[in-house]
């Protein structure tokens, strides 16, 4: 889809698998995920509570806690260069300055005891070789970037002076300091109130493409990703289960569960409706998972070829679905 | 230039505002605690004299009679032997200063480095190897843990603070661990991860500083402990040897109070109830001025 605009992807995830041991055994969080991202594109990566999208954001910057949790196959390649098989000097060097991350709780993402002047500057400082005196002009003007007023001044404040929606935009100043080529926002916004939701997501959109850069939008806000994402990936269990266009994923989902999930959004504008409709069940034990399709325990549309053999990404009209059945399909 | 200039012209102004003058502003509302500081910095100057050879060089003289009373040559009068006690306190002021000082630093570096690492590194060896030090420590009965330190050391002056060293970090170690447990789970510190720094440097730079409140009491509690035990070490004979000390005095004094000489006792028991108390008051009144949760 993108192919025609760049030549590589700028990140290639292939076969991402990550498991963590707990008491009840191991724990497959993420099950083969494999996806691209190409350069200034937005991808949203959307799923219910549990489904590994959390863990797959974590896994491409490598900071699954480990122990328990252990990426056991697959690679995460950004630019070619296969960032699972640097050693973790090199791979703190690449984390904030080539990819980085913003993280859903802007409260307490920032160092209560530091001003959120030096705690930019350590960024700048660490990955370029700047005096104090140059990363805190450049802290200055990264500040007014992401629309603090009186960013010089913000600077010797402490994160506690700043509101929910401020630290926030501090986070995303620190993010995109050294320019980094791909973001990872694992819900950026969620904690935010919706006036400051749509701020916060209109500032990204704007810096992204000042610095050309790439996102990967974790979060289970269906309209955010609707907004904001070119593609999206929708996760259950560990899995991709449907890709495509934004657009195109939202007006014919293929797989049941996409169109279970944007059937259970509220909508202003359809007529009364006596309940809203909701998936029935609930997500399967991630230690003890169906042979077959891992949405079939929960899916209206099941048969019985289903509960036998698990079905993998193909493309069908367009998106990629991993459904024996998709909906609106002709086959 | 001039986005630079209303940069710096912004920093000037919250300067003013900045947090470190709220924390002053707060401690002088404090009348205790200032008192506490005045009378600190006066035992700190006495014994800076000290150590400059300004006063109380005369401390080991023979410069009077016996026992005799206070007058304006013997501001506290004299000991058994005829030697100044007025010098004798003011020199064993600098004593219990330096005392204070080192095991107080010492133990709180130590204390705070280790217990960081085995908070940030709990569950694993790293963290039971600090534990199972920490606890052996903790089992051997202080004045004997003294008294074996005097005495492999053959009497070296450090002894003391070897031994007040090695056992008044762990309850350092101890709080700061429990502290770096809950710590290490915020996401600051996966955010500090997220921009590329390094577990060392995470620990040194964000985790530590974090702590400063635990550390800021413990060190202000091992100075004032310190204090009272080389107080006691050296009234029983393990702790100063070659100087002066209020413990020294008080030893002495046993041979003098049966006679009915007070003056050697009361000297050594109140300028040592002095300084812990004036610490103690001081202490306090930080704590509240500095605590991160109460300045904002």
């Amino acid at each position: 889809m993108n192919a025609a605009d760049a030549p590589a992807p700028l990140l290639r995830v292939k076969d991402l698998t990550v498991e963590f041991r707990t008491m009840d055994g191991i724990v497959r969080a993420v099950d083969a995920v494999s996806f691209d991202i190409w350069p200034n594109e937005t991808v949203g990566l959307v799923g219910e509570s549990g489904c590994g999208k959390t863990v797959t954001g974590l896994s491409l910057l490598r900071l699954i806690p480990s122990p328990p949790g252990q990426i056991i196959n697959g690679s995460i390649e950004l630019e070619g260069l296969d960032l699972l098989s640097l050693d973790a000097g090199d791979m703190e060097k690449r984390r904030g300055s080539e990819i980085a991350m913003i993280f859903q709780e802007p409260m307490t993402s920032l160092n209560p005891v530091f001003t959120i002047g030096s705690q930019i500057t350590e960024v700048l400082r660490r990955h370029r070789q700047l005096s104090q005196r140059q990363a805190r002009e450049l802290a200055a003007s990264l500040l007014a970037k992401v629309s603090i007023p009186d960013a010089g001044r913000r600077l010797d404040d402490y994160p506690h002076q700043l509101s929910g929606g401020m630290r926030q935009r501090v986070m995303i100043a620190m993010a995109l300091s050294c320019n980094p080529k791909l973001l990872v926002a694992d819900e950026p916004t969620t904690a935010l109130d919706v006036t400051t939701q749509a701020q916060v997501l209109d500032q990204m959109r704007e810096l992204q493409n000042e610095f050309r850069m790439a996102v990967l939008l974790v979060t289970h806000d269906l309209g955010v990703v609707a907004e904001t994402c070119q593609r999206a990936l929708v996760m259950y269990c560990g899995s991709i289960v449907e890709a495509g266009k934004t657009e195109q994923l939202f007006s014919s989902p293929r797989h049941p569960y996409t169109a279970g999930l944007l059937a259970s959004i509220p909508r202003i504008r359809a007529e009364r409706i006596a309940e809203l409709p909701v998936i029935p069940g609930r997500v399967p034990d991630p230690g003890n998972l169906p042979a077959g399709c891992r949405f079939a325990g929960r899916c209206s549309h099941v048969q019985s070829r289903c509960h036998q053999e698990r079905p993998t990404l193909r493309s069908v009209n367009g998106n990629a679905v991993a459904c024996h059945y998709p909906l609106g399909a002709d086959i | 230039m001039n986005e630079f200039s209303s940069v710096a012209g912004a920093r000037a102004v919250n300067r003013r505002n900045s947090i470190w003058r709220k924390v002053l502003r707060k401690f002088l509302a404090d009348r205790t605690g200032v008192a506490g500081l005045a009378a600190v910095l006066v035992y700190f100057v006495a014994a800076l004299g000290v150590w400059c050879g300004w006063w109380g060089t005369d401390w080991a003289d023979l410069g009077g009679s016996k026992w005799e009373a206070v007058s304006a040559a013997h501001w506290f009068g004299t000991n058994i032997i005829g030697q100044d006690i007025f010098s004798r306190a003011i020199y064993a002021t600098s004593t219990a200063f330096e005392v204070g000082v080192v095991v107080a630093v010492l133990a709180t570096i130590i204390g705070g480095v280790l217990g960081a690492f085995a908070g940030f590194f709990a569950g694993s060896w790293i963290d039971e190897l600090l534990l199972w030090a920490m606890n052996v420590l903790d089992a051997i009965p202080f004045y004997l843990f003294v008294a074996a330190v005097a005495y492999s050391l053959a009497g070296s002056p450090y002894a003391m603070h070897v031994a007040m060293i090695t056992s008044f970090w762990i309850g350092t170690g101890r709080l700061v661990r429990g502290e770096v447990i809950k710590l290490r789970n915020m996401e600051y510190i996966e955010a500090a991860y997220a921009i590329g720094l390094s577990r060392f440097m995470i620990i040194f730079r964000h985790i530590l500083p974090n702590t400063s409140h635990i550390l800021l009491v413990q060190a202000s509690i091992a100075f004032v402990s310190a204090i009272k035990a080389e107080v006691i070490l050296s009234f029983l004979g393990i702790g100063i040897r070659d100087g002066m000390s209020w413990g020294l005095m008080i030893e002495e004094s046993t041979k003098e109070v049966l006679a009915g000489f007070y003056n050697n006792f009361i000297a050594a028991s109140l300028l040592m109830f002095g300084l812990v108390m004036a610490f103690n008051a001081l202490s306090d009144a930080l704590q509240d001025a500095m605590d991160p949760r109460k300045v904002a």
